[in-house]
């Protein structure tokens, strides 16, 4: 019987697939029949055709098999697995514990991620327009150099772009400055904000309470304010009409804002009509300079009938112009979409803080892992605990539970647990949450943290999603148990497979906890050797007053007369907390031009920062203004032989010539990031000093700091004194270091209370399930010590394993992401890297001791008695 | 009383059923109505109308032998039941009833035509 001789075989399987049971038999024979009798009088295809139709007509409802519903008892068996979960979380209250707090622990981590990434992904969505609003940035490229990205872009690129694109319908230019204090009735406040466009509520939505939106921008010296700025100003919102004095100039309120969200990248109290600069002469470099491009911004609409490619065009043709003018740098406009400036990719100049992208993969990858490290936990407990579950799966099976149905109940169960769990990272989300804000610059200044209502419905699908994944293995290998095997009480569920998997994520999981910890350490290190460097001259007992330009001789001679108050230099920048200035210089008989980094100090500086002078003589007070002295580098530097040899010698620098009276020894006039380079000081009684440095001897700190502001009001009433110690400043240059040591600490804790409590389930399971053996041992003579090295005889390997891949990668992480562009690296050495290690190490042995002295301490008639 | 009503054609696949006894299955019965009726009908309407008539009790069936022509498949032989014959039966005496109800004349009009 060849293929052809046979009933089409689709329809066969058509009709199989929907054809009852009962009736297919027969329905089949009967076509078959029917099929074989048409072949021989009909032939072969006319046969197959009339198959065809029959089996088509015998589609119809009567012939269709019955959709069983299994679950006619739903409700009932979802209280049942509710009870039976709430009763198993009883039985086991130290699993139970440990489960809920491991997931809990980590779905806090999870929670804070959720928030801010939701958070951080909302920046600028308000705006209606948001999705054709551009930012016009600067690909800034200097002769001989990488071009660099700058957010900021020349005024009169905004101008340029009114008058000659076609592309864009708003053009907002922003000018970032309208900072400072704005005074009402001899009251000052502080005050943030930008100069900007007519149309600026035209483009961003910003809706006014008070005031036209339209008008309220368009003529010099008008501002609009905030609700709260106004509130905090006036005590009242509508403020319309009102003046507020800016320095020498009168600004008129023209309108009040409703309080803008604080996902907006722009921040601002108040923003002021940019027509108030337009106007002036002494600014109008601002608008017709191509490369003044620093702290102003332009904003643009897009045309609904223009593309990017043709707006890029408009941009292109203009740079082409503008470029053509200079000769030592390009400037290359580009369009950035608004929603995609924060996060940011890392352009200079942003017009307020930008939190880097990296910032948030970084923060979803540590949540990641330590989500799987707690689901990893729920997994690996709830499978050690499932020989104690076994005869209860056995019963349901044989009582007709589906293999479908007991993997709900498990999967149920853990998201049971797991929305436990949420609760309780709720609380921690709460309580850990000023902590995270408060982790690093940028979280400080752009994320808030609030919840929304979006927020608590992604918490509870995160926690049923987190059930889930934790869920799913146990209840895969529930649903598998045989169920004779189970109520014969034979124990097939102790898996060696499984058990090598454990011990591999145990492993992983105590590989990050140590790197964690020894990063901690190795940061800390890092952070403590930056405070504590040996800058080569003395901070100690030094506060730095921030001068405001007038008087300062005045100031000196009154602030000499506090008690307390020992000697005081003043300075154009304080040394040694990131601030650095330089330009070439040449030295007379040699032509080689070298950068040497300077800073401007008076007579008394040397003495009172305690430098030590090498050759030479200190700054003549009565000289000239072209005093220079310079550092053992620069005499490096020109091959000089002796510092002696330097003095005398006539200095090229910052456009005039500048004689050497004088050679210090190397000091750390930078940050551990920076190498030692030339350096010099510089007398010039012309340049305005910023810095007071005033060196204490006291006993009574806070009656010298008030004495000093004291000498400040009677010199300088209108101005807040500001004055920070010399070590305080320091610190605070190193707030990455902090905030990064924060991170991993954290981080640290985290990772080692989850795989500590990991540990400890095991630890557990471990010694109840040898109990026998164990008490056995006991019978036979053995002691606590041999049990316990028997018990952690099997981690030791894990940890080893663990030890011997976590230092390699801390100290490569340490290397490559923390320490990468620090100068002055601290010495790693054994104990570093070692420490960490070892202090998880001995929380870890801690663990397993305290469960295997429990087992070996109990009675041997209490486990041994029922055999 | 639904039960005992019979559809036109459900009563023809009944009255076939017995006149095939002992050996009435689908394609047997499709063939005898096509050969004393004309009839072609498909096996699906057959098998659909076999269907109803087991529900309702009229008909009962069992599993013959395995037979090289139909591939292996048995076939399914139906058998009138008692309840069955008396509906047949029933549904007869009420034909009857109506025939001899007619009038004469009604006959004698239709011959004339």
């Amino acid at each position: 019987m060849n293929k052809h001789n046979r009933p089409p075989l689709l329809f066969q399987h058509f009709l199989s697939w929907f054809c009852h049971e009962d009736y297919f038999e027969e329905l089949q024979g009967d076509l078959e029949e029917k099929f074989y009798e048409r072949v021989k009088s009909k032939g072969i295809s006319k046969a197959r055709w009339a198959y065809r139709k029959e089996v088509v007509k015998l589609f119809r409802p009567s012939v269709f098999k019955k959709i069983q519903f299994r679950y006619s008892n739903n409700t009932n068996m979802f209280k049942n697995y509710t009870l039976v979960a709430y009763r198993n979380l009883l039985r086991n209250k130290l699993f139970s514990t440990i489960n809920i707090i491991g997931l809990a622990i980590s779905m806090a981590v999870g929670l804070l991620a959720i928030t801010f990434v939701s958070e951080i992904r909302s920046y600028d969505k308000f705006h209606e327009k948001a999705d054709r609003i551009y930012r016009v940035f600067n690909n800034r490229t200097v002769v001989g150099k990488e071009p660099q990205a700058y957010a900021s872009t020349s005024l009169l690129t905004g101008i340029k772009l009114k008058e000659e694109a076609t592309s864009f319908d708003i053009i907002v230019p922003i000018y970032n400055g309208f900072n400072g204090n704005v005074k009402k009735d001899q009251n000052l406040f502080k005050l943030k904000g930008q100069f900007v466009g007519e149309d600026f509520f035209k483009l961003f939505s910003f809706p006014l309470l008070y005031g036209n939106p339209e008008t309220a921008l368009q003529e010099p010296n008008t501002t609009v304010l905030t609700e709260e700025f106004a509130m905090k100003i006036f005590s009242r919102k509508d403020v319309v009409g009102e003046v507020l004095e800016w320095g020498p100039y009168q600004f008129t309120i023209t309108g009040v804002m409703q309080q803008p969200p604080g996902t907006s990248h722009i921040k601002f109290d108040a923003v002021a009509s940019l027509k108030t600069y337009e106007i002036r002469e002494d600014r109008s470099r601002l608008f017709n300079d191509w490369s003044v491009m620093w702290t102003s911004y332009v904003y643009v609409h897009l045309n609904t009938n223009a593309s990017l490619e043709q707006a890029q065009a408009d941009l292109d043709r203009l740079a082409e112009k503008e470029n053509a003018k200079t000769e030592f740098q390009q400037i290359n406009p580009g369009l950035e979409a608004l929603t995609d400036i924060f996060p940011g990719d890392g352009k200079y100049n942003q017009i307020d803080t930008v939190m880097p992208k990296k910032n948030i993969d970084q923060i979803v990858i540590l949540a990641l892992i330590v989500l799987f490290s707690a689901c990893f936990n729920y997994a690996n407990l709830s499978v050690a605990r499932s020989m104690k579950r076994a005869k209860e799966v056995g019963i349901r099976k044989v009582v007709g539970a589906k293999k479908a149905s007991l993997f709900v109940q498990f999967i149920s169960e853990s998201i049971f647990v797991s929305l436990l769990a949420l609760f309780i990272a709720f609380l921690l989300f709460k309580l850990i949450k000023p902590e995270f804000i408060s982790l690093n610059l940028y979280t400080e200044r752009t994320t808030t943290l609030n919840l929304t209502a979006t927020n608590y419905l992604y918490f509870i699908l995160f926690a049923v999603l987190i059930g889930v994944v934790s869920g799913v293995i146990p209840a895969l290998l529930m649903t598998k148990l045989k169920t004779v095997n189970v109520l014969k009480g034979i124990s097939g569920t102790r898996s060696h497979k499984g058990l090598n998997i454990r011990k591999v994520m145990i492993g992983l999981q105590f590989a990050f906890s140590m790197t964690f910890a020894i990063l901690v350490i190795l940061i800390q290190k890092q952070y403590h050797q930056a405070l504590n460097f040996d800058l080569g001259y003395n901070t100690e007992d030094v506060v730095n007053i921030t001068l405001s330009g007038k008087d300062t001789k005045l100031l000196q001679a009154e602030i000499a007369k506090v008690p307390g108050v020992k000697t005081i230099s003043t300075s154009y920048f304080v040394n040694s907390t990131g601030v650095l200035n330089s330009d070439w210089a040449k030295i007379e008989e040699n032509s080689d031009s070298v950068t040497i980094y300077n800073n401007w100090v008076n007579t008394d500086y040397l003495d009172n920062m305690g430098h030590q002078l090498l050759a030479g003589v200190n700054f003549d007070k009565d000289g000239p203004s072209d005093q220079m002295i310079v550092n053992e580098k620069l005499i490096e530097k020109y091959d000089l032989k002796s510092a002696t040899e330097a003095v005398g010698k006539r200095v090229y620098f910052y456009d005039k010539y500048w004689t050497i009276v004088g050679v210090v020894k190397d000091f750390h006039y930078g940050t551990v990031y920076n190498e030692l380079n030339p350096f010099a000081y510089l007398y010039d009684t012309s340049k305005e000093m910023y810095y007071m440095n005033v060196k204490i001897e006291t006993s009574d700190i806070l009656k010298t700091m008030a004495g000093m502001e004291r000498a400040w009001k009677t010199v300088n009433p209108k101005n807040k004194f500001e004055a920070e110690y010399y070590s305080d400043s320091i610190k605070r240059m190193y707030t990455d270091l902090s905030s990064s040591m924060k991170t991993f600490g954290m981080l640290a804790i985290v990772a080692i209370s989850i795989s500590v409590l990991g540990l400890l389930g095991m630890a557990v399971f471990t010694a109840e399930s040898r109990i026998k053996e164990l008490t056995i041992r006991k019978v036979l003579g053995a002691n606590v010590l041999n049990l316990l090295t028997l018990l952690s005889k099997s981690f030791l390997v894990i940890f080893i394993i663990a030890v011997v891949i976590s230092i390699p990668i801390s100290l490569q992480l340490f290397k490559s992401q923390i320490a990468s562009n620090i100068e002055y690296q601290i010495q790693i050495g054994f104990w570093e890297l070692s420490s960490g290690a070892l202090l998880v190490l001995i929380i870890a042995f801690f663990t397993i001791g305290s469960q295997s002295i429990k087992a070996a301490k109990t009675n041997p008639a209490e486990s041994l008695r029922n055999d | 009383m639904k039960g005992t009503n019979l559809g036109e054609f459900q009563e023809l696949v009944l009255l076939t059923i017995g006149v095939l006894y002992p050996e009435a299955y689908g394609v047997g019965i499709k063939e005898e109505i096509l050969s004393k009726t004309g009839r072609k009908v498909t096996l699906s309407t057959v098998h659909a109308a076999l269907n109803r008539l087991e529900k309702k009790n009229l008909i009962t069936s069992d599993f013959g032998e395995a037979t090289k022509m139909r591939g292996g498949k048995r076939k399914r032989y139906f058998t009138i039941t008692a309840f069955g014959i008396k509906t047949l039966n029933e549904t007869r005496a009420q034909r009857d009833l109506l025939w001899n109800a007619i009038p004469e004349q009604v006959f004698q009009v239709n011959w004339q035509l």
